[in-house]
């Protein structure tokens, strides 16, 4: 009985103990690999961002080097915070994942209602940055990493429910869709989408039913077979995309627009590409060649071969290494914390590729360690940062 | 070993299907979608891209230039430009089309559905939509470049600084362009809206002229400005070959002055004439007037056309007419026009007549007024008859009977033999369009019919072209040899060199050089002492032979023409005058051959022929009065008078400060100087007399009596030749000493 009286601090909290903040200090020596795969798409986005970028900075400051001071502003503040962050104990989160979830849900309420006047092509407003004096932050970006460190709490506090009762599944399920569905509010898709994917892949990880998930993806699938043949049941601008993305001609100059600049810049760029510094989309034809449609820009001007192999490639093998860091892990939520972070950055890679290639619609999703973006970008070096911290102790080297 | 159902292997096992899920399925599906859309549909999305990119725009090629023999550009290419839209961009905004739309079709004078068909094609990144405008067209388009971006931002209220939005352009481009306007018009011909040339010249060489466009390529951004330089590729555009022409600017220049005059003088409806290098057959001016401005062909020249289509009602008629007017002046009837040669076509029957030894020179043949042939008499034009004449005066004077009998005696074989031996009944082959061949008797048709052979052994009956004409009299000058005529020499690329050149083609000898020779001494006395006393120019020995017949279709309107060339014991230069419909005097003698003269006199001095003078023409020529300034009055009066000049002194000074003309101008014998004897005395002016009706010698005694000099064109040994015309207007103010030129002829219609 008395285990029942607390499970409801035990479900958000776990056991407490008091032993000062001095506990939560990670000792033992990072996982190099991991390290180096990180610095490795730090610089290589670096410098395809000034690539991609260089023309749109020109245009819009006058400045050609004006996205680039800026992002390397932005590594000056990410880099020492992800090497801080890789000194802290994946405990800490656990310890303070309410409070950090709070935050979260607070700053996507915010948001709702303080949010910068930008607008999109279509005369949408875009409800997604907090303005905070010269920079803005973007909600959704801290709500993915809050997500995964409270789910992670969640399922770790109460692992041996999650595994036995099939409806502990709905509350954490609860948790998803609600964070998700603040996001949902902003009209930002693709983030809500990420969340949803973040959430779906933790809760298998974290040893939800099996049977539950393949339920779910067979009515997922049946769902979205159905909405794509009948379009009339959803909203006039989800409608629009959808078509764009289904038939190639349509509205080239609309909604087409930006996945035919996109993919005019892949195509041409070929089996060898045109040289780094040589894509001509970027002059003013990508609408964000910098950011979003960075990705094209890469494909045009390296190629189809050198794609693969220093974009794509590092990617794969920075989540393999995280994974691996992460089976290694004794500390169950710190292994759920990491392969969080890690899906994370490869279904943002994986969605941000698809959107560009023309495979998946076209909605805004960056591409991690590439896409120019502030806070957005110092969140994911933080988040580095925690799984450095989870692989301190470990035995560097494969499985 | 199976794997214990532990918690951690649970874990494990599902983070390796999470892994496998998004490094297989994720990664794995996105470089295989990538390699598909970059590899295997990676062409097609280049060409895409490279037309959103690219702006293709062609760069006018200039026609090759047309020179006269000395390097004087006739027709050349001058700057112009091309007015572009581009169509999608304009498909991005509405109000910047509808602008664009109705203010191009305003400045460009176009329909505005022309104009939107175009600014419609909104795939196409740039549409030309007119070409060769000129700079202030052009300048009015730059400007209103701007006023659509202004008016795009203020009526969008777009932030975006559409400074760089282009929905308009300016391109350059080349257009055809003829520094003497009307000059050699209808030789020439002009080029149309399309560069493209639609006559004469421009025509005939069109495909030599015309250029190779050049092409360039510009990378453009998004926002339609250029991008960086080295992403454009420019292909050169080539120049057309040019021509140079065997036309002699100088010559052409007095041919034209010459028949101008002449259209006003005789009121004829047309004047040609064609001026022949009888050694090469090389054409140095052609001319048909009146003709047109090369630079505005489509204004109709002569304002009686004009006036008389303005005051057509219907619209379609006055259309009709207009194009009927526009064809008028552009023909070249040197070439496209027949005519009946009349006695001109004498030259060639004697010349046959000669060679086949038909009549003996010495054999006089008695010209009664008529002759029989057949059942039809035939009159003389001198109806009274010539009575007895040798060859030579028959020719003089014209005598149709005898050419007749020649005719007959010849035989129609014979006579069609020469008929086509000297080019009649084929093009003369000149290099120019729309050569016309006129209609004539063949021997059999001749043979059927003796009336034939008669009237065309004296020119009537049958048409010819005039350059036929003007080749047939060549050869008679180059010894019987039978040139093809020419007018372009050579032709040249685009740096200058020579890359092929016309040499001159003998078709044949036609007649023997001594026939030639007794054929040309005919033709100088015709001018002597013929019909043809208006064509003599002192110094020059001229051969001609005038004609003038009715036109066959138009009874009651007459053609006068006048073949010759000079000198006669050395020819250089044939010509052929032809005033076609003149109102009043109709006959060669006093229409065709006063311009001859004139021309002939100015071509042979430009030409450097050496005069040579008679005795009697010597002592008529013009020479320099010495230069007496600064000597003393009575010395230069004495030096002067002397020398046969009449000395007129102003002022009371005693040294000759200046005397007028100077030493440097010739002054005709008994010619007046004027010597002033005081600095700065203003120089003094008299009246001019009205010299028309007098003859030399009394207008040299006006002249002197005025204090003023005059120089005699025309004959002026010949008193039966009288004054008819005068450079400077009667009464009007001249100074003393000053020279005006008095234009001499004979005032006798002779008949021919």
């Amino acid at each position: 009985m008395e285990k029942k009286e607390n499970s409801l601090k035990v479900l958000f909290f776990g056991h407490s103990d008091n032993k000062g903040l001095k506990q939560y200090k990670a000792n033992g020596s990072l996982d190099t690999i991991f390290l180096i795969l990180v610095m490795y798409l730090v610089v290589m986005g670096t410098i395809m961002m000034f690539s991609a970028g260089y023309v749109k900075a020109e245009s819009e400051t006058g400045d050609p080097f004006d996205f680039l001071k800026n992002q390397i502003l932005f590594l000056a503040i990410g880099i020492p915070a992800m090497l801080l962050f890789s000194k802290i104990k994946p405990d800490f989160y656990k310890r303070y994942s309410v409070t950090i979830y709070t935050i979260a849900v607070i700053l996507l309420i915010v948001v709702l209602f303080y949010h910068t006047d930008i607008q999109s092509a279509e005369g949408d407003d875009y409800t997604r940055w907090i303005p905070i004096g010269p920079i803005t932050i973007q909600p959704s970006d801290a709500a993915k990493f809050a997500l995964i460190v409270f789910l992670a709490t969640l399922m770790d506090n109460n692992r041996k429910r999650l595994e036995t009762d099939w409806k502990f599944i709905l509350p954490l399920m609860a948790v998803v869709v609600f964070t998700a569905g603040l996001v949902l509010l902003e009209k930002h898709f693709s983030a809500t989408f990420l969340l949803l994917a973040i959430g779906a892949f933790m809760i298998y990880l974290g040893g939800g039913k099996q049977w539950v998930f393949i339920v779910g993806i067979v009515i997922a699938a049946i769902g979205i077979i159905f909405l794509i043949t009948n379009m009339e049941y959803l909203p006039e601008y989800v409608q629009s995309r959808l078509k764009g993305w289904l038939d190639r001609d349509y509205d080239p100059l609309g909604k087409r627009w930006q996945t035919n600049q996109s993919l005019y810049a892949i195509g041409s760029g070929g089996l060898f590409g045109l040289g780094l510094g040589n894509s001509k989309q970027k002059h003013l034809y990508l609408p964000e060649p910098h950011n979003d449609f960075i990705f094209s820009v890469i494909c045009e001007e390296l190629g189809f071969i050198r794609t693969v192999l220093f974009v794509i490639v590092p990617f794969a093998l920075l989540v393999l290494r995280g994974f691996q860091i992460a089976m290694k892990l004794k500390n169950h939520y710190a292994s759920l914390v990491v392969m969080g972070i890690m899906v994370q950055v490869g279904i943002q890679a994986f969605f941000n590729i698809g959107v560009v290639t023309g495979m998946l619609p076209n909605t805004g999703i960056s591409l991690p360690f590439f896409s120019y973006g502030g806070t957005a970008y110092i969140i994911l070096l933080c988040e580095m940062g925690v799984v450095l911290a989870s692989s301190r102790g470990l035995k560097s080297g494969g499985k | 070993m199976s794997i214990p159902q532990t918690k951690e292997n649970t874990m494990v096992q599902r983070a390796v299907i999470v892994l496998a899920i998004i490094l297989l399925l994720g990664f794995g599906i996105c470089i295989c979608y990538l390699g598909y859309v970059q590899l295997g549909l990676g062409e097609e999305y280049r060409a895409k891209a490279e037309d959103n990119q690219l702006r293709d725009s062609e760069i006018s090629a200039e026609r090759g230039v047309i020179y006269d023999r000395n390097g004087k550009e006739l027709a050349k290419s001058a700057s112009a430009w091309k007015i572009v839209i581009y169509p999608n961009k304009l498909s991005e905004s509405n109000t910047a089309r509808e602008i664009v739309i109705k203010r191009l079709a305003d400045i460009l004078d176009m329909e505005e559905d022309e104009v939107r068909a175009k600014a419609e094609l909104s795939q196409y990144g740039n549409m030309v939509v007119k070409y060769r405008v000129e700079k202030d067209v052009r300048d009015e388009i730059l400007k209103l470049q701007d006023q659509v971006c202004e008016t795009v931002k203020t009526e969008t209220g777009d932030t975006v600084d559409r400074k760089f939005a282009r929905y308009i352009g300016v391109e350059n481009d080349v257009k055809r362009y003829y520094p003497y306007n009307s000059f050699a018009s209808t030789v020439l011909g002009f080029t149309g809206t399309d560069d493209i040339g639609t006559g004469g010249l421009e025509l005939l060489y069109n495909s030599v002229l015309t250029g190779t466009p050049g092409r360039k390529i510009t990378a453009v951004s998004g926002q339609g400005d250029s991008m960086p330089a080295e992403y454009e590729t420019v292909t050169d555009a080539i120049q057309g070959t040019s021509l140079v022409t065997t036309l002699d600017e100088t010559i052409q220049r007095y041919l034209e002055e010459g028949l101008d005059q002449s259209l006003k003088d005789t009121k004829a409806e047309y004047a040609y004439g064609i001026i022949m290098d009888v050694h090469t057959g090389a054409i140095l001016a052609m001319t048909s007037k009146p003709d047109y401005n090369l630079n505005t062909p489509y204004e109709i020249t002569s304002k009686a056309v004009r006036e008389e289509i303005d005051k057509l009602v219907d619209e379609k008629m006055q259309e009709e007419a207009e194009t009927e007017a526009w064809f008028n002046q552009w023909k070249n009837r040197t070439i496209s026009d027949t005519y009946e040669p009349g006695s001109v076509f004498k030259i060639i029957t004697a010349a046959a007549a000669l060679e086949e030894n038909i009549w003996d020179l010495t054999k006089p043949y008695v010209c009664t007024g008529a002759i029989q042939v057949e059942d039809r008499t035939i009159h003389c034009a001198h109806l009274e008859g010539h009575g007895s004449q040798t060859f030579s005066r028959a020719f003089a004077n014209s005598c149709n009977p005898f050419f007749i009998q020649l005719g007959l005696n010849m035989g129609a074989d014979k006579f069609y033999k020469y008929f086509e031996a000297f080019g009649f009944t084929e093009k003369t082959g000149i290099d120019l369009p729309a050569e016309e061949v006129g209609n004539y008797h063949t021997a059999e048709a001749m043979k059927e019919v003796k009336v034939r052979l008669a009237s065309s052994a004296f020119g009537q009956s049958f048409t010819i072209t005039p350059i036929q004409m003007i080749t047939a009299v060549s050869a008679i000058a180059n010894g019987g040899k039978l040139l093809q005529p020419y007018i372009v020499s050579k032709m040249l690329d685009p740096d200058g060199n020579v890359i092929s050149k016309t040499e001159p083609v003998v078709k044949r000898q036609v007649v023997s050089e001594d026939t030639a020779k007794i054929i040309t001494s005919m033709m100088e006395e015709v001018v002597k002492t013929g019909t043809a006393q208006n064509a003599y120019v002192a110094g020059y020995r001229v051969a001609g032979k005038t004609g003038t017949s009715e036109i066959l279709e138009e009874p009651g309107e007459y053609v006068g023409s006048f073949a010759c060339f000079a000198p006669a014991d050395d020819p250089e230069v044939a010509m052929l005058i032809a005033i076609k419909k003149p109102v009043g005097q109709i006959y060669a003698s006093q229409t065709a051959t006063p311009v001859a003269a004139d021309v002939m006199q100015k071509v042979m001095v430009y030409l450097n022929v050496e005069p040579k003078y008679t005795d009697e023409e010597s002592e008529n020529a013009e020479r320099n009065a010495e230069n007496v300034v600064g000597s003393k009055v009575e010395d230069a009066r004495q030096k002067l008078t002397k020398a046969g000049f009449n000395v007129k002194v102003i002022g009371a000074g005693e040294t000759v400060v200046e005397q007028v003309p100077s030493s440097n101008q010739p002054i005709s014998a008994n010619g007046t100087v004027i010597l002033y004897t005081e600095k700065n005395a203003e120089k003094q002016t008299t009246v001019v007399p009205d010299f028309t009706g007098m003859t030399v010698t009394q207008a040299y005694m006006t002249a002197n009596n005025a204090g003023i000099n005059v120089s005699i064109v025309g004959n002026a040994l010949s008193n039966n030749f009288v004054a008819f015309k005068q450079d400077k207007e009667p009464n009007s103010q001249v100074y003393y000493g000053d020279t005006i030129v008095v234009y001499f002829k004979s005032t006798s219609a002779d008949v021919d």
